[in-house]
């Protein structure tokens, strides 16, 4: 048989929590290791603090030993039940694992807690039965006792290796530079729903690298969205003199129908054409002639990466419009050659995630849950789908949350990197497409006067596989 | 003191996954629970699979056994397959292993592996030494020549097997192959000299996982993970444009002689997905990269791309028909009758071929346990017979594989499938050019 546990995952999440973000390693287990006393004492002496959980018919309950113990150490417990969802508790004070394990058959005002593995029951006083919630003050029959040793998901070890790892990605995004140098900039484009987090991602990025939470993007959360217009940020490095290898573009929230950004600019955004601070309209696109319209941008000037940016707790509640402009915008960027990735927010204030889960998000139940519902509803390959956990509210940088964002953004300059390198491919040794596309290959390789017709309104950028 | 493991986290995270995405339960902790041989059993016996590491200034020896620890001796007597690991701190990925046939015996202190009556490995808890024989010295990488006296002792319980009998043998292959495999791939050479590149060709039913296997061997090769080609799920194909994707080692490397060619998927309905029409021009090499394809209407020898004389080094030299194993069983008439149609194009232009079944949850059950290839049982079983009569696949050239579409880090037991598969497509192209008049 294997040394498994019986709780579900929802009640081991829930018990882990409940006692402070732990994680649990199973020690001993009653039908593996026999329902013997000698035997759960040498499985579970000396291993740190642990917790004991009791299945008996309907009911789960059990102790919480928060010292490590010998046999005749007196330790303090806390009883625990599950009563539907909820953990009830009840601190029963100290007693030592050799009276509660040996002593089933004392007298026992004292003490509130006696258990007999082998008769498989355990028994409390009536008032530790009562405050536990438990609708009967009879000695319980069990038929499993599970023992785990309880260690901090945040503990030194932990928070060494990921102070290292956050290190090493500050110092390889700094270092960073774009596929065979062909610009100086990645540029980032965020696009989504009003409230997303689109601006809060930004501001989380440069909190990062700035060693200090800021607040540069306006952020809000009513519904027409605090940014209106387009911008176009890029951050200094504070360690050098020069800005970090990467500008994130910060638009307009879609929104339902009519509403947010107009769906005709994105072209313009990825191609290029529209320059920081453009006053967006969601009733109209922007125009040549605008003040803001770029006629002929350069590569550095175009997206080289896209973000959908998603709130992880309503991302399977958008509505059929949204899904739908969703969809567009991803064959658009698709058709543009620009590599997409998914970005969902918020996930500190989802239910039952810690800030402990936050570092192997990946692997948390509700968050795995999660991911599988945006990938079966919106059709994302999962992993494509990033989660962060933006700086919202705090003032103090937590290299936990640091680890997230700057994964995400590394996951986006490789897309970006992607995007670079096939572009490339185009001109490599194929002299052909040098005739046929040389209107194209100018707006990169070119001044742009070079290939400019006066006259002409053809936007050379346009035949670049996206008509 | 702190029941916690000398690991560090990354190195516990490198060995989690090296040993087959498995989770590490730390049981007994010398420093903690003692040098004794009775506090080891105390703590582990009857625990399942364990692994046991040793800990030597900058080398950590592991020992992984299937067989539970056990207070009677009798039960560890019959010989069974252990790995054996090591690797220099920090660096967990690149570890030496080796598999032998041993027995256990713990007693008066020791810890003792023998292989067919020879010790080959013992730890001796109450003066914490280990010693090592010359060979498996050798194989680990542990050069010493006397015993050597260790830091500490852990063993950890090993959660996530799945297969006991298989196991062994699964994590020793990402170990033993990916490194020679990618090597190979990265020298390779197309034996015929008068073709410099060879070009796979990617056909399926949509959202089969054609673009997905594009993006995982260019992950491979990049040593991280890759989009260029779009994945996704919708109604009709993600991929609308027919693309060549040449493959590049590292991120400053050189391109390798074989690209692979994704296109539009195969739909049921007439007038969805990819053009039938179309089929043959791809596979002569008529096609240009980029093309944007039409479900209703193929490419003309009018278009201004249209590569009217290709070479040899154009056309497909290999085609692999890509199958979500998952949906072999309701292949829809029309989609059977479709795909028997794009059989017969392949079969006529004399190009050689193979099966992808993708999706697979765990690939290596689906694997002979001592190489690479598919087990007779799976093989046997009749649908994937089925499909592999239908498109005249010989059941030999019938791959599996689990794309990189579920994780955000390379995992060395992908890597391997992926790369055997790309490596068997290589050898059934070179078949086509023996076979060229
Ligand atoms: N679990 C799993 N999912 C996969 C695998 N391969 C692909 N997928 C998923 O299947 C979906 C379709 O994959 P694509 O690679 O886009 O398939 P395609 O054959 O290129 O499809 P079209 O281009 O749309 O015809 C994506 O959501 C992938 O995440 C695999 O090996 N395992
Ligand atoms: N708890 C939490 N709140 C967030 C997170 N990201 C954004 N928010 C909040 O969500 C709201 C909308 O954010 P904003 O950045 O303005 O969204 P935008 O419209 O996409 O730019 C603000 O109130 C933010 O404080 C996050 O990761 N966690
Ligand atoms: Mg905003
Ligand atoms: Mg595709």
């Amino acid at each position: 048989m294997a040394v498994a546990t019986r709780l579900t995952g929802m009640q081991e999440k829930k018990l882990q929590n409940y006692f402070g973000g732990k994680q649990f390693t199973l020690l001993y287990k009653a039908t593996v290791h026999e329902f013997s006393e000698d035997n759960l004492l040498q499985k579970c002496c000396d291993q740190g603090p642990t917790v004991m959980v009791i299945y008996g018919g309907a009911y789960v309950l059990g102790a919480y030993i928060r010292e490590s113990y010998k046999r005749d150490d007196r330790v303090p417990i806390v009883l625990f039940a599950f009563q539907e969802n909820e953990i009830s508790e009840c601190n029963i004070g100290v007693d030592s694992p050799s009276s509660f394990l040996y002593q089933y058959n004392r007298k026992w005002d004292d003490s509130g807690f006696l258990l007999n593995l082998e008769q498989k029951k355990v028994n409390m006083n009536l008032d530790t039965f009562k405050k536990l919630g438990l609708p009967q003050n009879r000695p319980i029959s069990f038929e499993e006792c599970e023992v785990f040793r309880c260690e901090d998901l945040l503990d030194k070890r932990i928070m060494k290796g990921i102070t290292q790892l956050h290190d090493k990605l500050l110092a390889d995004m700094r270092i960073y530079r774009p596929h065979r140098d062909l610009i100086h900039q990645i540029r980032i484009l965020l696009l989504g729903p009003t409230g997303a987090g689109k601006s809060s991602f930004f501001n989380s990025v440069k909190s990062v690298f700035r060693g200090h939470v800021t607040h540069q993007a306006l952020v809000g959360s009513d519904t027409t969205g605090v940014s209106d217009k387009y911008r176009t940020y890029s951050i200094k490095d504070p360690r050098a003199d020069r800005p970090l290898p990467f500008i994130l573009c910060d638009s307009m929230g879609l929104g339902e129908r009519e509403k947010g950004l107009c769906m005709d600019d994105i072209v313009y955004i990825l191609k290029g054409h529209i320059s920081d601070r453009y006053q967006f309209d969601s009733t109209k696109a922007i125009t040549p002639g605008h003040s803001n319209y770029i006629d002929y941008p350069l590569l550095k000037d175009r997206i080289h990466c896209a973000a959908f940016v998603f709130d992880i707790n309503s991302v399977e509640y958008l509505s059929r419009d949204m899904m739908a402009k969703i969809k567009k915008i991803r064959r658009e960027l698709i058709k543009c050659g620009v590599v997409h990735v998914v970005l969902l927010t918020h996930v500190d204030s989802m239910d039952l995630v810690t800030r402990g889960d936050l570092r192997d998000i990946y692997s948390c139940m509700p968050v795995k849950l999660k991911l599988e519902t945006v990938h079966r509803e919106l059709g994302f390959a999962l992993s494509d789908i990033l989660v962060v956990s933006n700086y919202t509210s705090e003032w103090e940088l937590d290299p936990v949350k640091d680890v997230l964002i700057l994964s995400a953004l590394r996951q986006m300059l490789w897309a970006a990197d992607d995007f670079l390198e096939d572009l490339l491919l185009e001109e490599t040794g194929r002299c052909i497409w040098w005739y046929r596309h040389l209107e194209v290959s100018a707006v990169w390789l070119l001044p742009a006067w070079i290939c400019w017709v006066p006259g002409s309104s053809l936007c050379p950028c346009r035949s670049l596989s996206c008509e | 003191m702190a029941v916690t493991t000398r690991l560090t986290w990354s190195e516990e995270k490198s060995l989690q996954k090296m040993l087959g995405n498995v989770s590490l339960r730390l049981l007994y902790k010398s420093s903690v629970h003692g040098n004794k041989t009775s506090s080891i059993l105390d703590k582990c016996t009857c625990q399942g699979p364990t692994v046991t590491m040793i800990y030597i200034r900058n080398t950590t020896v592991g020992i992984l056994m299937l067989r539970p620890y056990s207070k009677t001796y009798d039960h560890l007597k019959r010989p069974t397959p252990t790995f054996y690991f090591s690797y220099q701190r920090n660096i967990a990925t690149e570890m030496r292993t080796e598999v032998l046939e041993t027995e256990t015996k713990i007693a008066s202190g020791q810890l003792v592996f023998y292989s067919s009556g020879q010790e080959v490995l013992s730890v001796c808890l109450n003066d914490t030494k280990l010693s090592i024989n010359d060979s498996l010295s050798k194989a680990l990488g542990v050069y010493t020549r006397s015993d050597i006296n260790y830091l500490e002792c852990e063993v950890f319980r090993v959660e996530g097997i799945e297969d006991d009998t298989n196991y062994i043998r699964k994590i020793t292959r990402a170990t033993k192959h990916r490194n020679p495999l990618l090597a190979e791939l990265r020298t390779y050479k197309p034996c015929a000299d008068f073709v410099s590149k060879i070009r796979i060709l990617l056909l399926g039913p949509v959202g089969s996982g054609k673009s997905s296997f594009i993006n995982s061997v260019k992950s491979v090769f990049q040593g991280r993970l890759t989009r260029q080609a779009p994945v996704g799920s919708d109604v009709t194909s993600i991929t609308e444009q027919y693309r060549i994707y040449p493959i590049k080692y590292g991120n400053y490397g050189d391109y390798l002689p074989f690209s692979l060619c994704d296109s539009m998927g195969l739909h049921e309905k007439e007038g969805v997905g990819l053009c039938m029409d179309d089929i043959p021009y791809i596979l002569k090499g008529c096609m240009p990269d980029r093309y944007q394809l039409n479900p209703n209407k193929p490419i003309t020898p009018n278009h201004p791309n249209f590569i009217s004389t290709p070479s040899l080094k154009d056309s497909i030299h290999c085609v692999a028909y890509v199958i979500d194993i998952n949906s072999i069983n309701d292949l829809s008439s029309k989609m059977v009758a479709k795909l028997k149609q794009v059989q017969k194009e392949v079969l006529s232009c004399g190009i050689a071929c193979v099966l992808l079944l993708t999706k697979v949850t765990n690939c290596s059950e689906f694997l002979q346990d001592n190489s690479l290839n598919m087990d007779k049982s799976m093989t046997s079983q009749s649908q994937i017979m089925h499909v592999s009569k239908m498109l005249s696949v010989p059941i030999y050239n019938t791959f599996v594989v689990e794309n990189y579409t579920s994780e955000w880090e390379l995992d060395p037991l992908k890597d391997t499938q992926i790369l055997f598969v790309l490596r068997q497509m290589l050898r059934v192209a070179e078949d086509f050019f023996e076979d060229l008049p």
